[in-house]
C-alpha cells in the first residue's frame, strides 16, 4: 500500500512538473529507447530496460503525459552489435520521429550511435554505455547516467589491491568498445597498485571457453576480474567453476549480468561467492523513489528486486522528460539546454549534469571525459554470499563508505 | 614469442620451398609421363617438409607417389612446425607443460566429436539431396531448448536421456515435415533455380525457428543441469590417478575434464556407432547410401529417391539437434545459440569434402584441435581467443589450396 502510494506521489509529482504548459508539440510524443533484445547482446540486461523504460512511461502517462500529450515509447532491439546500433538509431529519428532517446547497454553500440543523433539534433540520455568516448567527445546532444569506464576500472583496481594475497590478476574481457578499454584500465589501476596482471579477450559471444580457461589455470592467478556482458559471462563463470578456478575456488569478479539473480543461479550454479560491481544507490540508502520504482519493477517483472542498469533506464526516460517539459518543447536545442540546467530527483540520486556549455570541462579544470556526465552514480562491489542469495541482498563488500558486510574470500 | 624472427624465418623457408616442390615436381613427373594427379601435393608437402634435401631426390627418382608418400611428408610438414614453435618460444605454456597440453588435446578430442556429430548432419544432408541447410544451427538449438524444458520445466525429475530422444524425435520429424513442405520443388523442377531456392527456404526456416522460440520461451538464456552430478571421490588417496568433483574430472593429475562435456562426446560417439551401424547394417541405410552415390541407379532398384530425401533431412536435423540437446547442460542456451556452430559446421563440411560423412566426422575432430591449440598456443592471450573462428578458416584455406575437394572429397 505504502509503495502504491509513494508511485502515485511520484507520479503526481511528474504531472506537475511535466503537463503543465501544453506548448506546441506534435501528439503522442514519441521516446525512443535502446535495449539489447538478442544475442550476442545481453539480452538480459536489454529486457530489464525494456521493463523499466515502460514503466517510466506507463507513470508519466498516468500523470497526463508531457505538455499535454501522451508520450509514446519506442523500444528498438540493439543485439549489442554497432552496426545495427546504427541502423536502429537511424529508424527511431527518420521513421518513428523520434523527439529524444534513452536507454542503451552496450559501449560500442552508443559510440556507433551517437553521431548520427548529435549530427540530427536528437537529445540522447545513455543508461548504461559505459566508455569514457562516449561523453569525452563533448557532443552537444549527447548525456549520460552511466558512470565512466575509467571510474569503474579504478574501483576495480583499487578493490583487487584491497583482496588480502593478491598478486597476479587475469582480466578476462570482451573484445569490444566496453572491455578492450576498461581492461586496459583496470590493467594500469592494478600495475599502479603493484599487481601484475594478464588480459585475456573474447569474442562477444563466445560460448566454449575451455582453452582460454585451461591457460588460465596454468597461469595460476590469485584473482579473476570479468570485463564482459552478456552471456559470454555466464559460460565463463560456470566453466571456470567446473576446471576449478571459479569463485567458489578464488576471488573472482562477474559483470553486471550476475546482478539478474534467477538468470545467474540457473546459468551459473556453481556460482557463490562472486563479487559484483553494482551501479547505483546502496540498498540501504534507497530513496523513496527508488523503493517506489523496484515496487512497481518486481510488479512487472516478477523478479527479487531492480537491477542497476533497469533504474539507469527508467530514470534515462524520465530525466528527457522533464526536461521536454521544463523545456517547454520537444525542440533538440531547448531539450538540451534543459537537461544542462536539470536537477532530477531519480532512483539514481539527483541527477545533474553540471559540466556542460556553461560550465565547460576547461572552466571546471576536469577531463573531457567528464562532459554532461552524471557526476555521481554510486559504484560499490557485492559478493553474493548464499546459493541462491538475490542480488539486492548481497551485502556491499567495497568500497568502505558502502560497506554493510565483510567480503567472504574463497581463498583463505 | 621469444624468438619470433626464427619463426616466421622458418614459416618462410616452408612456405618458398613447398611451393618450388609443388612447381618442380609436377614437371618432373610430367615430363617423365608419369601420373600427375598427386605429384603437386607431395610436391609441396616434401619441400616444405625437407626443402631441398628431399626435393632433389624426389625430382631424380621421381618414384612411384603411394599412400606413404602422399601422407608421410605432411607428418614432417607438421614436425617441423611444431619444432620450429618449441624453439622459438620455450616460456609458452604449451611447450613448457607437458599437462597443460595433454588437457588442450583432450578437451581439443571432446570438443572436436561433438563438432564432428553437428556436421554430419549436415553433410549427410548435402551428399543425399545435394543442399546446404542453413537451417542447420536452429535444429543444433531446439535440441537443447527441448532438453532444458522437458528436464527443467515440464518434467523435472525425468531421466535426461528421455528428454534427448524426445529433442531427436522433435528435431526430425520437423526435419522431415519441411522436407515434404518446402524442397520437394527443387526435385521436380516447380522452381527454376533450385539452389537458390534451397538456400532461400532453409534461412527462411532458420530466422522462423529462431524467433518462433523467442517468442514461446523468450530471449533470456537457460541452462539444464548436468546429467550426471559425480561424487567427490579420489583414488588412490593422494588422489594421484583419479579425481572427481561434481562436474569435473582429474585424470594422472594432468588432464582435467568437465562432465558435461565428456558425457556429450560419449553420446556423440554412441550415436556415431548407431549412424554407421544404421548406414551400413540396414536396409534404409544401404538405400541412403545408394541414392548419395547414384540417384537413378538407386531408383532402379526400386529405391524411392523421395523418401531418402526426407529420411536424410530428417535425420540431418536429428543430429544437429542430437548435438545441441547434449551440450545444453554444458553451455547458456540461446534462441540465436545455433549460429555460431552452424557456421563452424560449414566450414567443417567444407575441410572434410562436401558430402563426405567420414570427411565431416574427421574435420570436427580436426577444428577442435585446432581451435584448442590456438586457444592455449597462440602467444598473445589478448588474441589468443578473441580469434577462435579464424584459426579454423586458416586451415581451410591452406587445404582448399592444396586440394580443392577437401580431405576426404571426390571430384564430381
Amino acid at each position: 500500500m505504502k509503495t502504491r502510494f509513494l508511485t502515485t506521489a511520484a507520479a503526481l509529482t511528474m504531472t506537475t512538473a511535466l503537463a503543465a504548459p501544453a506548448l506546441a508539440a506534435d501528439c503522442p510524443i514519441r521516446i525512443g529507447g535502446l535495449a539489447p533484445l538478442s544475442a550476442p547482446g545481453s539480452v538480459t540486461g536489454g529486457e530489464a530496460m525494456r521493463a523499466a523504460m515502460r514503466i517510466a512511461i506507463d507513470e508519466i502517462n498516468a500523470g497526463g503525459g508531457v505538455l499535454g500529450c501522451p508520450v509514446e515509447l519506442v523500444v528498438v532491439d540493439t543485439e549489442g552489435l554497432p552496426e545495427r546500433g546504427r541502423a536502429v538509431m537511424e529508424r527511431l529519428i527518420t521513421q518513428d520521429r523520434v523527439v529524444a532517446v534513452g536507454g542503451g547497454y552496450h559501449s560500442s553500440v552508443g559510440l556507433a550511435s551517437k553521431n548520427i543523433a548529435n549530427d540530427t539534433g536528437i537529445p540522447v540520455v545513455f543508461a548504461e554505455t559505459w566508455n569514457d568516448r562516449i561523453t569525452a567527445d563533448q557532443q552537444r546532444f549527447i548525456f549520460r547516467l552511466a558512470p565512466l569506464s575509467s571510474e569503474v576500472a579504478a574501483i576495480y583496481a583499487n578493490f583487487a589491491a584491497s583482496v588480502p594475497g593478491v598478486q597476479n590478476v587475469v582480466i578476462v574481457a570482451e573484445n569490444t568498445d566496453y572491455g578492450l578499454p576498461a581492461s586496459d584500465m583496470t590493467r594500469q589501476g592494478l600495475e599502479a597498485a603493484g599487481i601484475t596482471s594478464t588480459i585475456y579477450t573474447v569474442d562477444i559471444g563466445t560460448q566454449d571457453f575451455s582453452g582460454i580457461i585451461q591457460r588460465i589455470r596454468a597461469d595460476k592467478p590469485d584473482m579473476i576480474i570479468q570485463v564482459m556482458t552478456g552471456e559470454a559471462a555466464y559460460n565463463f563463470t560456470q566453466q571456470a567453476a567446473e576446471a576449478g578456478i571459479g569463485p567458489g575456488d578464488l576471488p573472482m569478479t562477474c559483470d553486471q549480468n550476475a546482478l539478474e539473480s534467477a538468470a545467474y543461479w540457473q546459468n551459473v550454479p556453481d556460482g557463490n561467492l562472486c563479487f559484483m560491481n553494482r551501479v547505483g544507490l546502496p540498498t540501504a540508502l534507497y530513496t523513496e523513489r527508488t523503493t517506489a520504482f523496484e515496487a512497481a519493477y518486481v510488479a512487472a517483472t516478477g523478479k527479487d528486486a531492480a537491477e542497476s542498469y533497469a533504474m539507469e533506464a527508467y530514470d534515462s526516460i524520465m530525466v528527457i522528460a522533464q526536461a521536454i517539459a521544463e523545456a517547454g518543447s520537444t525542440d533538440g536545442n531547448a531539450v538540451v539546454d534543459a537537461l544542462e540546467a536539470i536537477t532530477y530527483h531519480g532512483v539514481l540520486g539527483t541527477i545533474t549534469f553540471p559540466i556542460n556549455t556553461n560550465n565547460t570541462p576547461e572552466q571546471a579544470g576536469v577531463e573531457a571525459k567528464w562532459w554532461h556526465q552524471f557526476p555521481d552514480p554510486a559504484i560499490t562491489v557485492v559478493q553474493y554470499q548464499e546459493q541462491g542469495q538475490s542480488s539486492t541482498n548481497a551485502p556491499v563488500v567495497y568500497p568502505p563508505v558502502y560497506q554493510t558486510g565483510d567480503a567472504i574470500w574463497p581463498h583463505q | 614469442m621469444e624468438h619470433s624472427l626464427f619463426f616466421w624465418s622458418v614459416m618462410g623457408w616452408m612456405v618458398v620451398w613447398g611451393a618450388i616442390g609443388g612447381t618442380v615436381t609436377r614437371h618432373a613427373y610430367f615430363m617423365r609421363d608419369l601420373d600427375v594427379t598427386d605429384a603437386r601435393r607431395v610436391g609441396v608437402a616434401v619441400g616444405a617438409a625437407t626443402g631441398p634435401f628431399g626435393l632433389i631426390p624426389l625430382y631424380f627418382k621421381t618414384p612411384k607417389l603411394t599412400r606413404l608418400w602422399k601422407v608421410a611428408p605432411w607428418f614432417g610438414v607438421l614436425g617441423l612446425f611444431v619444432l620450429a614453435f618449441a624453439l622459438s618460444d620455450p616460456g609458452n605454456v604449451c611447450v613448457s607443460s607437458g599437462s597443460f597440453l595433454t588437457s588442450q588435446i583432450a578437451n581439443g578430442l571432446i570438443m572436436g566429436t561433438i563438432y564432428g556429430l553437428m556436421a554430419l548432419g549436415l553433410a549427410l544432408i548435402f551428399s543425399i539431396i545435394g543442399i546446404v541447410s542453413f537451417s542447420h544451427g536452429e535444429f543444433y538449438m531446439i535440441g537443447g531448448m527441448v532438453v532444458y524444458y522437458v528436464t527443467a520445466v515440464l518434467l523435472p525429475g525425468w531421466n535426461p536421456l528421455l528428454a534427448v530422444l524426445m529433442a531427436c524425435a522433435l528435431t526430425f520429424c520437423v526435419g522431415a515435415l519441411f522436407e515434404r513442405a518446402f524442397l520437394t520443388p527443387i526435385y521436380d523442377g516447380r522452381v527454376e533455380r533450385p539452389i537458390e531456392y534451397s538456400i532461400l527456404v532453409t534461412f527462411g526456416l532458420a530466422f522462423f525457428l529462431q524467433y518462433l522460440v523467442q517468442g514461446l520461451g523468450g530471449a533470456n538464456p537457460v541452462k539444464a543441469d548436468a546429467f550426471i552430478e559425480l561424487p567427490r571421490w579420489r583414488w588412490p588417496a593422494d588422489g594421484s590417478v583419479i579425481v572427481t568433483s561434481r562436474a569435473n574430472i582429474t585424470l594422472f593429475d594432468t588432464i582435467f575434464v568437465s562432465t558435461p562435456r565428456l558425457m556429450a562426446a560419449v553420446v556423440s560417439i554412441l550415436a556415431l556407432a548407431a549412424l554407421i551401424w544404421f548406414l551400413f547394417r540396414t536396409w534404409w541405410g544401404k538405400a541412403l547410401r545408394a541414392v548419395a552415390q547414384d540417384r537413378q541407379a538407386a531408383a532402379v532398384t526400386g529405391i524411392d529417391p523421395r523418401i531418402m530425401n526426407m529420411l536424410a533431412f530428417g535425420l540431418g536435423c536429428m543430429l544437429a539437434g542430437l548435438a545441441g540437446a547434449v551440450l545444453v547442460q554444458a553451455f547458456s542456451w540461446l534462441p540465436q545459440t545455433g549460429t555460431i556452430p552452424a557456421l563452424r559446421s560449414f566450414v567443417i563440411i567444407v575441410l572434410g569434402g562436401l558430402g563426405s560423412l567420414p570427411g565431416a566426422f574427421v574435420g570436427g575432430i580436426l577444428m577442435g584441435m585446432i581451435e584448442a591449440a590456438g586457444a592455449g598456443c597462440i602467444p598473445d592471450p589478448t588474441r589468443a581467443a578473441s580469434y577462435l573462428p579464424a584459426y579454423g578458416m586458416v586451415v581451410l584455406t591452406l587445404v582448399l589450396l592444396l586440394k580443392p575437394t577437401g580431405l576426404f572429397g571426390r571430384k564430381a
